[in-house]
């Protein structure tokens, strides 16, 4: 005898074990199969049947994860550009400042004094470039 | 047999086309487009949602859950003003392909 309530039961696990998270999209997709499944067997099939077929037609898990999955690094890649965008905004100034303070005090341009500005500024430029790259690109 | 990429890129605008017309679920757009495209788009029914949290992420529709009139959770998605420009954006981009397709074509027949 066919159990649908064990039968979609057993359907969560796998999707559960294939990687599939939950409640978001899990829930969402057995909502989908028990409403693909409804319409079935109004339109006569039987409850294992409409089971069976609703399952393939919501596809593989694997497929779906890899389709989330791609979805979850583009948004690890904004993440990290803002996060390199805020890293060369604080740490520019940070190593920019110091060496003006230290021109300031000894009157002098030397290496001292120049290279920490140099890289300070490359640094603060490649904060901004990330930052602003990441603003444009926010919807995409 | 619609091939893959176009079946892709159409994805986005056919939904924000449907759900300018008024919020749905997934299922029903699946099964809207279904009818409309007299069973030629059929999409994957589990490949309809990571589009559709795609869409969620951007800002371009939001979703809540509710109920159906038997009780049975459905997540309900709508437009967003970001959606509303993005369609509006589509519709051009389509438009415009069509537009030189179909002018292509004619000049065939000449």
């Amino acid at each position: 005898m066919f159990d649908l309530e064990k039968a979609i039961a057993d359907w969560r696990r796998q999707m559960l074990a294939d990687g599939i998270k939950t409640p978001v999209p899990l829930e969402e997709l057995e909502s989908h199969l028990r409403e693909d499944i409804e319409r079935q067997m109004k339109s006569g099939s039987n409850e294992q049947k409409a089971f069976e077929v609703s399952i393939q037609r919501i596809g593989q898990p694997q497929a779906i994860k890899r389709e989330f999955k791609k979805m979850e690094r583009t948004f690890m890649k904004k993440i990290m550009i803002i996060l390199f965008g805020i890293f060369g905004i604080l740490f520019g100034p940070g190593i920019i400042l110091p060496a003006l303070a230290k021109h300031r005090d000894l009157g002098v341009w030397n290496t001292e004094i120049v290279m920490p500005m140099v890289w300070g500024s490359l640094i603060l430029l490649a904060g901004l470039a990330a930052a602003a790259y990441g603003f444009k690109r926010r919807k995409a | 047999m619609i091939r893959k990429e176009l079946v892709a890129a159409s994805a986005e605008p056919l939904i924000l086309s449907l759900l300018s017309k008024g919020e749905s679920y997934g299922y029903a757009i699946i099964q809207e487009v279904k009818t409309r495209s007299g069973g030629k788009l059929q999409w994957t029914d589990g490949m309809l949602y990571p589009v559709l949290h795609r869409m969620e992420s951007r800002g371009l529709i939001k979703s809540h859950w509710g109920e159906s009139k038997t009780g049975r959770k459905r997540k309900y998605y709508s437009l967003k003003k970001d959606g509303k420009t993005a369609m509006a954006k589509h519709h051009e981009q389509w438009s415009l392909v069509h537009s030189v397709l179909a002018g292509l074509q004619k000049e065939q027949f000449v």
